[in-house]
């Protein structure tokens, strides 16, 4: 890992995580491996601010949490999106699919 | 977890303390599991702890802000748990309450009577004596209020002078003199109406705005300056339709040409029933020192901004103060004072008001016992279910709050129908309330209202339900579920309250009936004066000659015409006219000396009530001639001058010695040394102004030897007076078309009227009496009822071992008395303290009349009485085996 970790924006963080959600319902640390297995860890992303976005996103409605055991039986927050996150996140995902490409246009060579 | 299961089974509330626990369990367990991975992947512990540290990032931050949102996410479930847990309780509190439709009637129908009344009495209580007067800075704008031993509190011209010079506290002082008029416009039929004469800066005091045209301007009420008059609102859309035109219009009042220059605005209107202003001009010699001894005018000033009415009230008594030394005989002790034009108009019914609300509330009171009552019964009933719901799960203070729900709705629908019967209440109310009571008639159920009927219901709501609901859950759940739905058997503790609230309930109905008792017999001891006159078959009515067309000839002749043919009307045994009858709001009043005796200071001078009559006006009224003679029609301007006295003139003036023959100056003429007149004869006392005061003394001169502009009529008929009204009118219409005629009343509804305040006061306090009467009675009838059902047992075995029936009966009754005499003790010592409170409405009656307080307790035994008597049969006739085998 040369390449010096992108910044993220907070509203970027809560697309992946609702991103992750979506594949099912996991604890915080499973989010966390998630989504590193899934950029190469290009996008080394702090464990701090994406508990911080697991309850943001818990407040406003879009996931909801619960407590459960875990893989090696101890008592683990699990969290779940909920059908509004659901709906969110259909929202944001072609949003953010429009801004890429807008950005891809821009970048590419004609 | 599902929606579905977090709505059935709610997560218990966390604390701020747990909060951080669960976050640091749920970070710590992040932490760990990534220590292990990565020890796993070949890294000793130690270099994973740091490792997975630093990825993890600024923990204290992370624990710092999940831990404020959490506390947001907690706080939103809390409320939304409330608000389903409401509408749940509501829900269930409406199907509980359809379930016992006939405790819902019940229920409702007394506290709708309950809140229905008191908004109504509120709404007028608010009206009258709350809300602030309609003139801005209404708190500063006084009367000049006199008070001297003898006279009333009105002020003289001079006073306007000495006050609007000598006060610095005071701005614009001005004077008002009340007076009718007859108004004429062009081709139409006269009219009558209430006017006022006030100085032309009256306005500028009240500091408002016509709503059309202009109002008085500076000079406008000096003796040369064209007469111009400023209408009403009310009489402005009357007569002239609203329409703005009429400013500048000529219209006659009292046959004189006035020119309309403004229209007062209708809500702000002093004194309220005017429709007339005009300015008051001053005769060449009212102005000065000869004129203070004639005290008729009311004295109005502001009291500058920003100086305390104390200020001012101490300024104008030193300025009384004054006045005493220069005048000393005429003006001792005479002190002026300011108070409010709201307190001058209201301060006299304040009290009355405050009372009646008081009963009001106490009937509030009767109705929260009644309800709660109710509810104890039912609680005792649903024990059942309550603790079906316990086992469940549910809370004691769960219960106690379902409980609570259907009390406020039950008060909360109890409010709203109360708002339909308050309006009912008040049209009757309105209608029936005397004219003299002031600003009462603008009663209206405002905003104001509606808020404190709302909190009132909740407050009802609170009180009726707490009782009740604290009952629930003291019970042992297994023997309740034992019980099942029937209901458990009672307890001492729910019967204890029962009884508390029954005698409560009879103690506030004996406060009640007393007051009631206490101001009905007042009432019928003041109906009970003999006015001195003859109530029946006459009838009165009133008219006002103006001077522009009446000099004292044309008045004489109008007199004997009008005699002439009224007399000439079929079913008229007699007419009589005076300038003004008894009851009719008229008076005169004047110094007089009495020839023969020591000379004393003209301004220390006696003061005599004084009437202009005709021959036959003793007559008509019934009023005896006690010496001497009446008057007659030999009296006539050219006769020697005569008056005739009453008895309460002849006592206070000619105590020992005779006073036929004697001489007597009246000052009511120009000529100084006053008019005298020989006394001819002594008549029997009237009460010219109320039943209440003593018949003042009162001179009767003959009306041909001292005509006047005002003339009262008096008619006795053969058969109902009324009928004779339509009659007179008319005879009236062809001597002159321009007269109106007005107040026609017979004399007995002018005696009616008189005690109008006192009826209207006595007839509420009556009703709720009433109510608070029926409410005990039933409250006690369900107390005694609902303990024989659950003594059904132990009578049957009373009964098997060869109790009576009559035995049994006696018992029961005497249980029910036993709870009304706690009841009546307890209410007899409230009663002292309410007598104490309406003593001062009281006539002719102590606030202790023991035949009040006999009545009401005779009264309240026998209802309790009956009350028991109905299940004390029912107890009686207990069949033992039924009773016994039913356990």
């Amino acid at each position: 890992m040369t390449a010096q970790p992108m910044d993220l924006l907070q509203g970027t963080l809560d697309v992946l995580v609702l991103r992750t959600l979506a594949w099912g319902t996991m604890h915080g640390y499973a989010v966390s491996r998630w989504i590193h297995q899934r950029t190469d860890g290009v996008l080394e992303i702090e464990d701090a601010p994406l508990y911080k976005s697991l309850h943001r996103l818990e407040r406003a409605g879009f996931v909801s949490a619960e407590w459960g055991l875990s893989e090696n039986n101890r008592r683990a927050r699990y969290y779940s999106l909920t059908p509004a996150g659901r709906r969110q996140f259909a929202t944001e995902e072609s949003a953010w699919r429009r801004y890429a490409e807008a950005v891809f246009k821009v970048l590419e060579p004609t | 977890m599902s929606d579905a299961r977090k709505k059935l089974f709610r997560l218990p509330w966390r604390t701020a303390r747990q909060i951080r626990d669960d976050i640091d369990e749920e970070l710590r367990f992040h932490i760990d599991m990534r220590v292990a991975g990565l020890i796993s992947a070949g890294l000793t512990p130690d270099a994973a702890r740091q490792q997975a540290t630093r990825e993890f990032g600024d923990l204290d931050d992370a624990r710092r802000y999940i831990g404020a949102v959490d506390r947001d996410i907690e706080a939103a479930q809390r409320r939304s748990d409330f608000m389903n847990d409401l509408w749940h309780d509501i829900g269930y509190a409406i199907r509980k309450l359809r379930a016992a439709p006939m405790f819902t009637l019940a229920a409702i129908t007394t506290l709708a009577l309950g809140i229905g009344a008191n908004t109504a009495i509120f709404s007028v209580v608010n009206s009258v004596l709350l809300k602030p007067f309609p003139f801005p800075q209404a708190d500063h704008l006084v009367r000049i209020r006199f008070t001297q031993q003898g006279h009333g509190d009105a002020g003289t011209p001079m006073d306007l002078v000495d006050y609007r010079t000598r006060a610095t506290s005071l701005v614009g002082v001005s004077v008002i003199e009340g007076t009718t008029a007859n108004l004429t416009r062009d081709n139409s039929d006269a009219e009558r109406v209430q006017g006022v004469r006030v100085n032309a800066n009256w306005f500028t005091l009240l500091r408002i705005a016509p709503l059309a045209g202009r109002f008085f301007a500076e000079g406008e009420d000096q003796a040369s300056a064209p007469q111009v008059a400023v209408i009403s609102e009310q009489l402005w859309r009357r007569d002239f339709s609203g329409d703005k035109s009429v400013i500048g219009k000529t219209v006659r009042i009292n046959s004189t040409p006035f020119t309309i220059i403004g229209v007062a605005p209708g809500d702000r209107r002093y004194p309220i029933t005017v429709e007339l202003w005009m300015t008051k001009r001053w005769a060449p010699n009212e102005l000065s020192d000869q004129s203070r001894g004639a005290r008729w005018l009311g004295v109005f000033a502001r009291v500058k901004d920003g100086v305390d009415l104390a200020v001012a009230d101490n300024e104008v008594e030193k300025i009384s103060e004054a006045m005493e030394k220069q005048f000393p005989e005429m003006f001792r002790e005479r002190r002026a004072h300011v108070v409010t034009i709201q307190d001058y108009l209201v301060g006299d019914i304040r009290k009355p008001l405050f009372i009646v609300l008081g009963a009001v509330t106490l009937v509030l009171l009767i109705a929260c016992a009644h309800v709660a009552n109710l509810m104890l019964v039912r609680t005792t009933a649903r024990e059942g279910e309550m603790a079906v719901r316990t086992a469940l799960g549910a809370g004691r203070g769960r219960l106690v709050r379902q409980l609570m729900t259907e009390s406020v709705i039950l008060s909360l629908v109890g409010a709203v129908t109360g708002l339909a019967v308050a309006k009912l209440a008040m049209h009757e109310m309105l209608g029936r309330a005397p004219q003299n009571l002031p600003l009462v008639g603008s009663a209206s159920i405002d905003g104001t209202t509606l808020a404190v009927t709302a909190i009132v219901a909740l407050l009802t709501g609170v009180i009726f339900g707490v009782l009740p609901a604290l009952q629930v859950g003291k019970h042992d759940l297994a023997t309740a579920l034992r019980a099942g739905a029937r209901g458990t058997r009672s307890r001492p503790a729910t019967n204890r309250a029962k009884q508390a609230i029954v005698v409560a309930e009879v103690a506030v109905a004996v406060t009640l009936l007393t007051g009631a008792g206490l101001l009905l017999h007042s009432f019928a001891k003041l109906l009970s004066v003999d006015p001195g006159f003859r109530t029946e078959g006459v009838l009165s009515m009133k008219l006002l000659l103006p001077q522009r067309s009446y000099d004292s000839t044309a008045i004489r002749a109008f007199i004997r015409e009008l005699e002439a043919r009224t007399r000439a009307l079929p079913g008229v045994k007699s007419i009589g006219m005076a300038n003004f009858i008894p009851l009719d709001g008229g008076s005169e009043n004047y110094v007089f000396g009495i020839r023969g005796r020591p000379a004393v200071r003209p301004s220390d001078q006696p003061s005599t009530e004084a009437r202009k009559v005709t021959p036959d006006f003793f007559a008509t009224m019934g009023m005896p001639v006690i010496e001497g003679r009446g008057i007659t029609s030999t009296d006539q301007p050219g006769a020697p001058k005569v008056v005739v006295v009453n008895h309460a003139f002849l006592q206070a003036f000619f105590p020992k010695e005779d006073a036929i023959g004697k001489t007597i100056a009246i000052g009511w003429g120009s000529d100084s040394g006053g008019d005298a007149r020989q006394i001819v004869g002594v008549v029997g006392d009237v009460h010219s102004f109320g039943l209440e005061g003593a018949p003042e003394p009162t001179v009767y001169a003959p009306i041909a030897q001292r005509p006047d502009q005002s003339i009262s009529i008096v008619v006795r008929t053969e058969g109902p007076p009324a009928t004779l009204a339509a009659p007179l009118r008319a005879v009236v219409r062809d001597l002159d078309r321009e007269l109106p005629v007005y107040s026609v009343q017979t004399m007995e509804e002018r005696v009616t009227g008189s005690v109008g305040r006192q009826r209207f006061y006595a007839t509420l306090i009556a009703i709720f009496a009433a109510v608070a009467l029926v409410l005990s009675a039933v409250g006690l009838y369900g107390v005694i009822a609902y303990t024989v059902s659950q003594r059904t047992h132990e009578l049957g075995v009373r009964v098997a071992l060869g109790a009576t029936g009559d035995r049994i009966a006696r018992m029961v009754i005497g249980e029910g008395l036993a709870l009304t005499a706690v009841g009546i003790a307890i209410g007899a010592m409230a009663s002292v303290l309410a007598g104490r409170l309406v003593s001062s409405l009281l006539f002719g009656v102590s606030a202790l009349d023991p035949m009040t307080i006999g009545g009401v307790g005779v009264v309240l035994v026998s209802v309790a009485a009956l009350a028991s008597w109905i299940p004390a049969r029912r107890a009686a006739r207990v069949d033992p085996l039924v009773a016994m085998r039913g356990e």
